[in-house]
């Protein structure tokens, strides 16, 4: 598993899901900036833990956590 | 700027399930003499606004055109209530006034109800203040819109002010998906037995159903500066709360309100509905028709001992509740109560609320007014929201982030809250949200 991979999953589950169909994000978008909010973060974080089977522990729960797609990837990246 | 075509209005709009929650909540006022259903958004400038240029921009928007030119059709057993468009020919009126106290409203605006038969649903006033300052006030009925579709519309008023185009489309809603009407049945059962469940008894409440309100809305705004602000952020986290600050801010309500129950002897289960907008993320619409789903958090006593153990609490179901889709369930849920008689619906949620509501009300607007800096060629210095007060509870805080400065109103009803109550209210609400937690 890469992380660019990791950022084309959770890019297609947001955009499924989460966004507008108008709104366009990439990996270094800021993901408040284009409208996510503490409940879709909370929805982002249950998709990543039912896809790729890790539970992200208190300590990795960090706003700077959820800023990017790429920044996400990151954090999944450590866990697996 | 550009002029748009009637002619491509939609002639009819079915009200959503929580715009028909709304049309309960407003004859729920109306019994209680609370006030109308309407709520109000307050913008502060530095400068004073010219009438003429904000009338301009008002007449121009084919939004607030419609605003002005609909009726309610209510519903019946085999029709859903819908909003009837035709031209009447119906302006909005830009009414001016001059108030001494600065920052403060005219009685008479605040008074002013915006009924469901009105002919306009929406009024703008401006206030100048002796400072040379202004405040504008856009005041709505909140069965139309809820407070996103709001921002909304003060962002295509802003684009009509610079000439800009709004997609018609993105004003009202989508056309609805048929559900299944097994699943709508299903889920109708579902979503009960979790309300029952998450609602059971003994609940304490600000106001229960014995108080009656005589006497109209009261508002008290408490600001934060950016450095009392960031405090207050850092304070959320140290707490526990993981995905943004509204968990450590309800935390902190429950709190205030568990010791004002307690002062009068009430010992039960703090329990409230928190708006959940149900928008895709980023989307400029809809404008028109409340988007908002509920989550429910039940707080007993034993979550009640520290802050950080209420925002685990609040954190736990607010994830469970996310998972099992609950707010998807209860707008389904709304939208079925749509097909029952208006008189049926008010009984069947008086009944299953044994008429009360909430503990207390909250609500926030996260982010939505955090970067908006300037309106209509003006520095915006300040925005607050006075929301619509449901009764009972009688009493609400709204947190609205505005230029990295956190301002909370409460908006309470006097019989409720008495005067040395509300500065109580004040002090440990203040006192919880820049304790320094370690």
């Amino acid at each position: 598993m890469d992380g660019e991979t990791i950022i084309a999953d959770i890019k297609k589950y947001i955009e499924k899901n989460i966004m507008a169909e108008d709104v366009i994000i990439d990996a270094a978008t800021e993901l408040q900036d284009a409208g996510i909010d503490s409940f879709s973060i909370v929805e982002i974080i249950l998709f990543i833990e039912r896809k790729y089977g890790v539970v992200i522990p208190d300590d990795k729960l960090v706003p700077e956590n959820f800023r990017t797609l790429q920044a996400l990837s990151s954090t999944v990246l450590e866990l697996i | 700027m550009k002029l748009y075509d009637k002619a491509d209005l939609p002639k009819k709009v079915r009200l959503s399930g929580a715009d028909c929650f709304h049309l309960v909540l407003d004859k729920h006022a109306k019994k209680h003499q609370a006030g109308g259903n309407v709520m109000r958004k307050i913008i502060y400038f530095n400068n004073a606004l010219c009438p003429d240029t904000i009338n301009t921009v008002l007449q121009s928007s084919l939004l607030i055109h419609w605003l002005c030119n609909i009726e309610l059709v209510p519903g019946s057993l085999l029709t859903i209530p819908y909003w009837k468009y035709a031209d009447k020919g119906n302006k909005i009126t830009v009414r001016e006034h001059q108030h001494g106290v600065a920052d403060e409203l005219p009685a008479g605006i605040l008074s002013r109800d915006i009924p469901v038969n009105a002919d306009v649903f929406i009024d703008c006033d401006i206030v100048h203040y002796p400072s040379g300052n202004c405040s504008l006030v856009i005041s709505w009925n909140h069965i139309l819109m809820d407070g996103k579709g709001n921002s909304l519309l003060i962002k295509h008023l802003d684009a009509v002010a610079n000439g800009e185009e709004s997609k018609i489309a993105s004003f009202f809603p989508a056309r609805e998906k048929k559900p299944n009407i097994l699943r709508y049945i299903i889920n109708m059962y579902q979503v009960k037995k979790f309300v029952q469940d998450s609602s059971k008894r003994p609940i304490s409440s600000v106001a229960d159903k014995a108080v009656k309100s005589a006497s109209s809305t009261a508002y008290k705004t408490i600001h934060f500066n950016n450095e009392k602000t960031e405090k207050i952020t850092g304070n959320a986290y140290t707490c526990g709360a993981r995905f943004g600050n509204t968990i450590f801010y309800i935390a902190c309500c429950a709190h205030v309100i568990n010791k004002l129950n307690q002062q009068r002897g009430k010992n039960g289960v703090i329990w409230l509905p928190v708006p959940y907008d149900g928008r895709l993320r980023g989307a400029t619409g809809p404008v028109i028709s409340n988007c908002v789903a509920f989550l429910f958090y039940r707080i007993p006593q034993t979550a009640l001992t520290g802050i950080r153990e209420t925002v685990k609490c609040i954190s736990d179901q607010m994830t469970n509740q996310i998972k099992n889709k609950r707010p998807q369930k209860y707008t389904l849920f709304l939208n079925m109560m749509r097909h029952l008689p208006l008189g049926i619906y008010y009984r069947f949620i008086n009944y299953s609320s044994r008429g009360v509501f909430a503990s207390f009300l909250y609500t926030s607007t996260g982010e939505n007014f955090a970067d908006l800096k300037h309106l209509f060629g003006q520095q915006v210095r300040d925005i607050t929201i006075l929301p619509a007060l449901t009764f009972p509870p009688g009493l609400t805080f709204v947190f609205l982030k505005h230029n990295n400065g956190l301002n909370v109103n409460i908006a309470y009803s006097p019989d409720i809250v008495t005067k040395d109550e509300l500065f109580d209210i004040e002090q440990k609400l203040q006192q919880l949200l820049l304790n320094n937690y370690s």
